[in-house]
């Protein structure tokens, strides 16, 4: 929302300068996006009458005669607006333009143009760039300096909140700042001259759910034609385009009061109005042009004709090019309506067709604006015209009557913790536009209609805040004892923490990867198949949300190619049939490295040793079975047991993968969250020595090393402290496809010492198991 | 045979040398203890004699080898050192040294300072349902201040959450007051991307609930965040502004000063106010529902929410918000954290 400081000074006489007013509109919750400066149109611009116009023949073109004051010169110009009986803005040789080019004469078609006829940006007075500044032809006297009747103008660019619908006009804001500075505010003028007319329109409301009020009022005696050149300069300086006195009239209505106005050519609409529901399929071109299918959840504005009714207007939205305003209007109906802003916020929607009038009612318009719009719409058009208006009035609904709100000034205290004492608490609403009532606690407060957002006591609470100020409100602190089922919820944020403060001490980089995928790359990285979709993704391909967390980190691999080291983690949630957090870890080349040494720590053992000294810190139990997993390798691949629960998968990429995605060799894993926990009981320190028997195992190739753990803890004893592999050899003496295993077994008895006879028999134990299992001892 | 003895320990090279030398005139067949035996056909007086310069002998061969091992030994060392000398110029092997993202460490910081004022870390789900991210929080369907989140919505119906506050009406679902929470997390806006806009970035919410708590306590909790992030130093300003789910609403600016330039300027923070009456009312509808007693009927609250990321882009001066998801290690390795 652009507000022209001129503008708002109309209504506030005594405003303060630019910069203040920003702080105040800030403070106000009106925020200041950005102040912008428009220049007065550049020296020797000067105001002409186009006498006379006449087709550069074979072009587009148009050989202008215009009155410059002494002189009349010849201008040639391409805008479709450039007519005689108009008023230009001239720019003669020697001037100089805001973007800083130079006019000049310049020769077109056998014609010398003598300077040019300018638009509203070219003036730097507008954004409008598609024709020129068209003025009344009596609007100055020719020859005159526009700059001396086009002050600079300073703009504020608002960025208002949806709340604040009544903040949508120049006079919303001029009211916020009259009651946060108690200025005194001078309403706009209504009164207009009325006379009897011959003839108007009779309007039906048949959806008085959708349109609570309709208002018609009549213009007649019209000419179109370019408005007063202030009404021009604020329009422009507000970023909207002057297109004639009517519909220019309807939108300066629209900015200073924010209530949309729509103008119907009387000729076009005289059968009749009804409001109404669209007809299924029902269509309608609208004034961009465009034809629009209706239904009908839609309200239109329709016109009776001799078959029935056919739609002028999509209500609230905009009109149709069958019944606008035109060069031959002479009367127009004038239609001030307040229609329901879900509808009107839905049709919006459906047509993807925002305008400033829908966009408006969306937000909330005030219901009892009506009349008065559409006579201050009168006011401007009779002022800027001279035309006739009607003495009649059709409206159909009534006055909304106000809400009513009781309000404790002690209960805004207690929520804002202040101490405003109740009278200027009250004063505050009242220069607000509020009624208030009432004796003692609770007071009556009665909102005016166009705060459609004040509707309960802490409305009425921010309001005084924000009227009396925010600076006033102390700082205290907050001390307060939880009560006592919130005293562990952090307890699983904080075992996330400790994982990710485990990774990084184990040398993980962390990354936060997007959230979705393209299934073609889940796929290609052997990745669930994705579950979820979004309906509306940034990117199509990428549509789906991930199913796994390695697949981004092989991406994090790929684009850190170059790096020596390439040990990512990341800790973050994936979506299938249930969303769950996941922590995984990919390392695609050794743990530690130095470019003239060899590298230590590759491959599985690798990543394996992460998962362990990761166990190791949280003090659980980690085993890896092993399993083949889809993203995996089928001959290096593994579950994840998390104190004997299974919790994900480790192993080595499968080759397929590495190779699509140029990796060379890629280890990883990943692990559902939460990880189980295991009671902890503390063991006494050991008192008596241990004793010590090795064992070597021989198995075929395909036995793994689990396997044989698991028969020697089963059959090991009570005593059997500890199990620890410290070789695998394969080759001579043993036979080919045969490895051996051979493990340290530590026993220990807790209350005395062990003897070898009871050593030797945990032994005979465990070699019985071992060969009744079918393999061999390693002597 | 002490000249001979004291040549040959002279020239021994080795402790092995010298060791040999030690057994041939030392030993039980060494010739100095063939000497003491030899003297027992000799008479008292001889004897004595004798046995006094065999002495002299021994000791002074004694003192020789133990003065010779003793340069053996120093030269020994010496040579050692010499061999095991390195370049310790080199570079070193090359340990992983692990890091944080700098969103995560920007919300660990945070999370810490709100931990240091009793306020406990949650988390929720980011695939999160219409009701919670928005009507729950006063945000009806057809209502234009749902334009205010670009949502990505899920062909199921649910939606990316746009904000960390449906936590605010899911923890309260589930917990009774008074409490004190923060909620780090992941959020999404459908929202093209630049130099400053993502499409997933990172929030922090916060949310106190009890009897008595006032817009001052929220401020109070704002400030202690500021001096902690900004130095004693820092002040808070607190502006009228529209959230759904909070009334009255603000938005907290700090005065915050450019490392890089020295210039000071108020920076919107995020958004704030106090808990919407709505907002509780949900909450204790979706506890009654669920068989739970109302207990959010006296109470008051604040709740705020900041952006993690333009935090982390202002303190390090990081112009392109797309660096933050690129996971590159030259991104990721500059910011470093003991």
């Amino acid at each position: 929302m652009n507000v022209p400081y001129s503008w708002l000074r109309e209504f506030l006489p005594d405003l303060p300068e630019p910069e203040a007013v920003r702080e105040v509109l800030d403070a106000l919750g009106l925020a200041v996006e950005e102040v912008h400066r428009l220049p007065a149109p550049p020296k020797g611009v000067v105001f002409g009458r186009a006498l006379k116009a006449e087709e550069i023949p074979g072009t587009e073109l148009k050989k202008l005669e215009v009155d410059v004051g002494r002189e009349v010169v010849t201008l040639v110009s391409g805008a479709q607006g450039a007519r005689a009986d108009i008023g230009l803005a001239v720019a003669r040789p020697g001037v100089v333009l805001p973007e800083g080019t130079e006019v000049a004469a310049r020769e077109i078609r056998g014609v010398t143009s003598e300077g040019m006829a300018l638009s509203p940006a070219e003036l730097g007075v507008g954004e409008y760039a598609g024709g020129l500044l068209e003025l009344p032809a009596d609007a100055l006297e020719p020859g005159r300096e526009l700059a001396e009747v086009w002050p600079e103008e300073v703009v504020f660019e608002l960025e208002l909140t949806p709340n604040r619908a009544d903040a949508f006009s120049v006079l919303g804001v001029a009211r916020d700042l009259a009651a946060k500075l108690e200025l005194e505010l001078v309403e706009p003028a209504i009164e207009v001259e009325e006379s009897p007319v011959a003839r108007f329109v009779t309007v039906e409301v048949a959806d008085p759910e959708g349109c609570d009020r309709y208002l018609a009022r009549y213009a007649g005696g019209l000419e179109i034609g370019p408005s007063p050149l202030e009404a021009q300069r604020k329009l422009l300086a507000a970023g909207l385009r002057p297109i004639n006195n009517v519909v220019d009239a309807t939108n300066y209505t629209l900015w200073e009061l924010g209530g949309p106005l729509h103008a119907f050519d009387l000729e076009e609409v005289k059968e009749g109005i009804v409001v109404r529901r669209a007809k299924a399929g029902e269509k309608i071109v609208t004034l961009d042009g465009e034809e629009r299918r209706l239904t009908p959840d839609d309200l239109v504005i329709a016109r009776r004709t001799a078959g029935g009714t056919e739609p002028v207007a999509v209500a609230g939205v905009m009109g149709a090019a069958n019944s606008e305003v035109t060069e031959r209007t002479r009367e127009v109906v004038l239609e001030a309506a307040h229609f329901d802003p879900v509808r009107v916020r839905l049709t919006a929607r459906r047509l993807g067709l925002s305008t400033d009038s829908s966009y408006r009612f969306e937000r909330g318009v005030d219901p009892n604006l009506p009349p008065r719009a559409a006579s201050r719409f009168l006011h401007l058009l009779q002022r800027w015209t001279g035309c006739t208006v009607g003495d009649v009035v059709v409206d159909v609904g009534g006055e909304k009557p106000r809400r009513e709100v009781p309000y404790r000034p002690s209960y805004a205290n207690r929520l804002l913790g202040t101490a405003f004492d109740a009278g200027s608490q009250l004063a505050a609403l009242a220069r607000l536009g509020c009624e208030v009532a009432g004796q003692g606690e609770p007071y009556t407060v009665r909102p005016p209609t166009w705060r459609v957002d004040l509707n309960i006591e802490e409305d009425l609470v921010e309001e005084v805040g924000r009227i009396l100020g925010y600076e006033h409100v102390p700082t205290e602190p907050l001390a307060l004892i939880p009560a006592p089922d919130n005293l562990n919820a952090e307890e699983p944020y904080r075992r996330e923490e400790d994982l990710r403060r485990a990774m990084r001490g184990l040398g993980g980089w962390e990354v936060i990867n997007y959230t979705w995928q393209s299934p073609a790359y889940l796929s290609l990285t052997r990745a669930p198949e994705p579950r979820r979709f979004l309906k509306n993704p940034m990117d199509s391909s990428k549509n789906a949300l991930r199913t796994a967390l390695y697949p981004g980190l092989l991406e994090n691999l790929a684009v850190n190619r170059e790096e020596p080291h390439r040990f990512f983690f990341e800790l973050g949630h994936v979506f299938l049939d249930v969303e769950e957090t996941r922590l995984a870890a990919v390392l695609g080349g050794p743990l530690l490295e130095a470019a003239w040494q060899p590298a230590y720590g590759e491959g599985y053992p690798a990543v394996k040793g992460v998962l362990e000294a990761l166990a190791a810190r949280a003090g659980a139990r980690v085993e890896v079975r092993p399993q083949p997993h889809q993203p995996l390798h089928p001959g290096v691949s593994g579950t994840v047991f998390w104190n004997d629960e299974p919790r994900g998968f480790i192993g080595r990429l499968h080759p397929e993968v590495e190779e699509a995605l140029e990796l060379g060799p890629v280890h990883l894993f990943e692990l559902v969250l939460p990880l189980p926990e295991a009671e902890r009981t503390f063991r006494d320190l050991p008192k008596f020595p241990p004793a010590r028997r090795d064992l070597a195992v021989v198995v075929p190739e395909g036995v793994p090393h689990a396997e044989i753990l698991d028969l020697v803890r089963r059959f090991g004893g009570p005593y059997l402290e500890s199990v620890e592999l410290f070789d695998v050899y394969r080759g001579r003496p043993l036979a080919e496809g045969q490895k051996s295993l051979a493990y340290h077994l530590t026993f220990r008895h807790p209350e005395r010492t062990l003897t070898d006879a009871e050593v030797d028999g945990e032994m005979g134990r465990i070699v019985t198991a071992v060969l009744e299992a079918g393999y061999k001892i390693r002597e | 045979m002490l000249e001979e003895a004291l040549a040959e320990i002279r020239a021994a090279a080795s402790l092995e040398a010298l060791q040999e030398i030690k057994v041939r005139f030392l030993g039980k067949k060494g010739r100095l203890t063939q000497a003491f035996k030899a003297m027992k056909g000799l008479d008292p007086e001889e004897r004595k004699a004798r046995g006094q310069e065999l002495n002299r002998i021994k000791q002074a061969i004694e003192k020789a080898l133990e003065e010779r091992e003793a340069e053996i030994r120093a030269a020994e060392l010496r040579a050692r050192l010499e061999r095991e000398r390195e370049d310790v110029s080199l570079p070193g092997l090359a340990l992983p040294p692990g890091g944080y993202h700098v969103s995560t460490q920007i919300l660990d910081e945070l999370v810490d300072i709100f931990r240091r004022m009793g306020y406990q870390a949650v988390t929720g789900p980011e695939a999160e349902d219409e009701f919670h991210n928005f009507d729950a929080l006063n945000i009806p369907p057809h209502h234009p201040a749902r334009d205010m989140w670009d949502t990505f919505w899920l062909e199921d119906g649910q939606l990316l959450r746009t904000h960390t506050s449906p936590m605010q009406v899911r923890y309260m679902e589930a917990h009774t007051p008074p409490f004190q929470i923060v909620v780090p997390g992941k959020v999404y806006r459908h929202e093209a991307t630049d130099a400053t806009h993502e499409a997933m970035f990172h929030q922090l919410e916060g949310l106190a609930v009890g009897e008595g708590i006032t817009l001052a306590h929220l401020k109070g909790a704002l400030l202690t965040m500021a001096r902690a992030l900004y130095g004693e130093n820092a002040r808070v300003r607190l502006q009228p502004s529209f959230f759904p789910f909070v009334e009255p609403g603000v938005e907290f600016l700090v005065w915050w000063t450019d490392p890089r330039t020295g210039e000071g300027r108020w920076l919107e923070l995020g958004g704030a106010g106090m808990v919407h009456p709505s907002v509780f009312q949900a909450a204790d509808d979706a506890r009654e529902k669920a068989g739970l007693p109302r207990v959010y009927g006296n109470v008051t609250g604040f709740a705020f929410g900041l952006g993690v990321e333009r935090i982390a882009m202002l303190r390090y001066g990081i112009p392109d918000i797309r660096y933050f998801y690129s996971n590159r290690l030259a991104f990721l390795r500059q910011f470093p954290r003991p």
